[in-house]
């Protein structure tokens, strides 16, 4: 694929897996929410650019596991590795700046800036938003907006969203607000990709087209682990399925097989 | 010299205060629960009330009638304010915030209509005082005590009612899921009414009890417990009118403990000082990259 | 007349200035500071302290610290790095992160707090009776000036400030920095995500905007030589923020507009008008016209009359055809 990923190589301050390190190593994971513990030791190890999809009832634990990955649920116990980096107790911005970065259940497009924004202030890279190049502007600031400006762009294109550039987030549809919000990911050169039910609430057509973005992400390097509801989703862009019932993971598999798990069944029948 | 008498005295004051904040805070955390709208305009509703029990007493209609003014002004005054300009900018989507500058330019003009009508003026109020009494090392007057009784009643009928009737228990759920509770059938408009009214009548109430402390009444009356009533009410948990106490004994208690010990200057800002410490180490009142309730009930 | 419009612009430069600043924290970042005030009363009170001497002898009526007697424009660079070091220790400990509600009310409470501290107080800053008799900048220079002129070269140097001011508030407003602010205003925990560390750009912005806020009460003070906490309620945010929601939102020049409706139609015109009712009455009513003022505008036009400008890609609208090939 392109731009981003282009990124990858000279990825910035090395969370680049060392050889034999697991792309993500996530075990043993605990989340607890004032007294009720959301996730009781849940492990998941993706070794190699994949897409995961990660599927249970309601209530299973599924976001809350994503957000322990992401860091914006704290982490009562366990660990989570990225390659050889300890994020277990790094705040949710400092694994961005690693290379985990995700979407929300409610899509999270910033409202009050355009979509080129939107996409800009994730791509400009942290120097990008401080305040010292704020202040002092300079040949290398101008370089890197310059830079991210055309980083935008080229996503824009990919996702074929440049007619909506100067469209303000809330002005979006929601379909539209997904795919930018999958866009603004991509500009930050992702090494893990997180994405909480990105196709709700979205057109058949569109469901397509992300998931075929999910494939060509995958193909450039990175994992991505995707939660949904609806199993065809899952079963036509998953290379691996991984199924939480009431804060445990119940079974890790191929699609087929997973399926075929009597416990499994049972979880979605309870 | 400060001794164990004199801290123990302060205690007393402290319950004094503690009562006078805790009925105001009882209604804010009830209105607060349920509508998710911090209302600034609050503070103004206590001024209502007081206005009312000094125009009923000007008129010389007796004690009760003075005492009953109060509560039926501030219900009153609540759910016209609700219904109309509260609700016009629910209606607007707006979000949480949104209707606190709402809340705001209501608190403004509330409060110096009331000026101008008063003409800047303040007026005196009187209320039985009592004698005083002396139960082991407290001292009270009678009035005092009346008040802490007064607070200690509002609190039980107030839970007695959110937890053994149907309609308390419906404006549990809502204080806690309103998504849920509309779902589930519970009769929004009537629960919402009588929220605003409930609340708007403990508002005026808290009016009253603070004039009869004070015994002037004028345009700023109670605004410089608003805040305090704000806070204990934060504290102490959206909706749960006995949080909302305990965290008004804390201030109460507090700040006269702290004017006994270290004089009187420094006693407010302590009490402040720490509701805005525990209030920011509150967990409910931090966003943890999950949901906040964001939308507004009206 | 001409003391009264020189004093009119004098009033102006310093509202718009606390307008810029308040706009940076509340309209860039979201940050609700109903606090705001008492980072221009520090600004004031550090000038007053910095120009005066020593509370004894003719000023002995008065208790205050310090009492230096530094000359212009010392005391003015003091007032902002006051603000905005205030700014940094209230923005340690205030600014965890709660919902926007529960933030208003924490500013609320340490707005109370500071003004119960400083009345207090009284060897602080003379307590509730506030200082008097802070001198003029460069009086005993210009003492050739008549009243008139000295106040026009005041407004003049206002006008410097704000000119200065603005031209690093639109630099600051193209600013990546300042994207990645209204980025976290709009959805927090996205940004955060999206690796920006808003706890730190927060406490940016809230030390920026607590010097310019500082600033703009040393400017002040320096003017009117006197001030107490009767002069910097809690409420007075409010009368700032007035002129950011009528003007327009994170629009420099929208706050301009706004600023300039609400200090100088909505406050100086009403006196010009013959008095009615009782003395007083007028201001009050004010205070209604203001509270009905931003019902309106919320209601109709809750982006101010000039809102946030749209930033335009400049990316040609023919779409490129070719998703590329897998």
């Amino acid at each position: 694929m392109s731009v981003a990923y282009s990124k990858l190589s000279h990825r910035r301050r090395g969370a680049a897996t060392v050889a034999g390190d697991a792309l993500l190593d996530a075990s043993d994971v605990r989340v607890r929410y004032g007294g009720v513990e959301a996730v009781g030791g849940a492990s998941v190890r993706i070794a190699e650019p994949a897409v995961v999809g990660l599927i249970g009832p309601n209530g299973a634990g599924k976001s809350s596991f994503l957000a322990a990955i992401g860091g914006q649920a704290p982490i009562a116990g366990g660990t989570v590795l990225l390659g050889d980096h300890d994020v277990t107790r790094l705040p949710a911005h400092r694994r961005a700046r690693l290379g985990i970065v995700r979407t929300f259940q409610t899509a999270s497009v910033f409202d009050r800036l355009t979509v080129f924004e939107n996409l800009l202030v994730a791509g400009v890279g942290y120097p990008g938003a401080a305040l010292s190049r704020a202040v002092t502007g300079g040949a290398r600031a101008k370089a890197a907006t310059a830079a991210a400006r055309a980083d935008a762009v080229r996503v824009l294109d990919e996702l074929d969203l440049r007619s909506l550039s100067d469209n303000y987030g809330s002005e979006l549809s929601g379909g539209q607000r997904r795919l930018v919000e999958i866009a603004r990911c991509l500009m930050c050169a992702p090494i893990l990709l997180l994405l909480d039910e990105p196709m709700v609430g979205v057109a058949p057509h569109l469901v397509r087209r992300i998931g075929e973005t999910c494939l060509r992400i995958r193909d450039s390097g990175v994992a991505i682990i995707i939660v949904e509801h609806a199993l065809e989703v899952i079963e036509a862009y998953c290379d691996r399925v991984i199924v939480m019932a009431a804060g445990v993971v119940l079974d890790d598999g191929k699609y087929d097989d997973v399926m075929r798990n009597g416990s499994v069944r049972d979880a979605y029948l309870a | 010299m400060v001794t164990w008498n004199i801290i123990l005295q302060a205690v007393g004051f402290g319950l004094v205060t503690a009562a006078i904040v805790g009925i105001g805070s009882m209604g804010f955390t009830l209105q607060f629960g349920v509508t998710n709208i911090l209302n600034i305009s609050y503070g103004n509703i206590l001024t209502v009330g007081a206005f009312a029990a000094l125009l009923a007493q000007q008129a010389h209609l007796g004690l009760v009638v003075t005492i009953i003014a109060a509560p039926v002004a501030g219900a009153v005054a609540t759910w016209i304010l609700a219904r109309t300009v509260f609700a016009a900018f629910a209606r607007r989507h707006g979000g949480a915030f949104d209707l606190i500058l709402v809340t705001l330019a209501c608190s403004l003009i509330i409060q110096f209509s009331i000026d101008a009508a008063a003409q800047g003026q303040s007026f005196s109020f009187s209320f039985p005082v009592g004698s005083t009494v002396h139960i082991g090392p407290f001292v009270f007057t009678v009035l005092s005590l009346g008040l802490i009784a007064t607070a200690a009643v509002v609190l039980g009928l107030l839970m007695a009612a959110l937890h053994l009737t149907r309609m308390g228990k419906a404006l549990r759920a809502l204080s806690t899921d309103p998504k849920l509770a509309r779902a589930c059938g519970v009769p929004m408009r009537k629960i919402l009414d009588l929220t605003w009214l409930v609340s708007g009548a403990l508002a005026g109430l808290a009016g009253l009890v603070y004039v009869t402390n004070s015994l002037t009444v004028d345009a700023g009356a109670g605004l410089n417990f608003l805040v305090l009533v704000i806070a204990a009410a934060l504290l102490g948990g959206a909706g749960s009118p006995i949080g909302a106490v305990l965290a008004a004994l804390v201030v109460g208690i507090a700040t006269e403990v702290v004017a006994a010990i270290g004089g009187s200057y420094y006693s407010q800002a302590a009490g402040l000082a720490i509701l805005a410490v525990v209030l920011v180490a509150r967990p409910t009142a931090r966003t943890w990259g999950g949901t906040v309730r964001d939308e507004v009930t009206v | 007349m001409s003391y009264y419009l020189s004093t009119v612009a004098i009033y102006f430069g310093v509202d718009l200035l606390a307008a810029w600043g308040l706009n940076m924290q509340f309209g860039w970042a979201g940050v609700p500071n109903f606090a705001f005030i008492i980072f221009q009363a520090i600004g004031a009170y550090v000038t007053a302290v910095l120009t005066l001497g020593p509370d004894t002898g003719a000023n002995s009526y008065q208790h205050y610290v310090l009492g230096m007697q530094l000359p212009f424009p010392l005391p003015l660079l003091a007032a902002a790095a006051a603000g905005g070091v205030l700014s940094l220790v209230i923005g340690i400990i205030a600014m965890a992160r709660l919902r926007r509600d529960y933030q208003a009310a924490v500013f609320l409470l340490i707005a109370l707090i500071a003004t119960q501290v400083v009345s207090g107080d009284v060897g602080l800053f003379n307590g509730s009776n506030g200082l008097a008799g802070v001198p003029q900048p460069l009086a005993g220079t210009l003492s050739s000036l008549s009243l008139s002129e000295y106040q026009w070269a005041y407004a003049g140097f206002v006008a410097v400030v704000c000119v200065i001011t603005l031209l690093f508030l639109r630099r600051l407003g193209r600013s990546g920095w300042q994207r990645a602010l209204r980025a976290s205003r709009d959805d927090e925990a996205a940004a955060g995500a999206l690796g920006l560390n808003v706890a730190a750009l927060r406490l940016q912005v809230f030390v920026l905007g607590g010097a310019i806020a500082g600033l703009s009460g040393g400017l002040l003070v320096s003017f009117i030589t006197a001030w107490s906490p009767g002069g910097w309620g809690y409420a007075e945010t409010f009368a700032i923020l007035t002129g950011i929601i009528l003007g327009g939102v994170a629009n420099n020049w929208g706050i301009f507009l706004g600023t300039f409706l609400v200090q100088i139609v909505f406050v100086e015109v009403p006196s010009f008008l013959p008095e009615f009712g009782y003395p007083g009455l007028i201001d009050k009513l004010e205070w209604i016209l203001i509270g009905f003022m931003w019902l309106t505008v919320l209601l109709l036009r809750p982006r101010g009359i000039i809102p946030e400008r749209r930033y335009k890609a400049g990316i040609d609208a023919a779409p490129q055809r070719n998703v590329s090939r897998v």
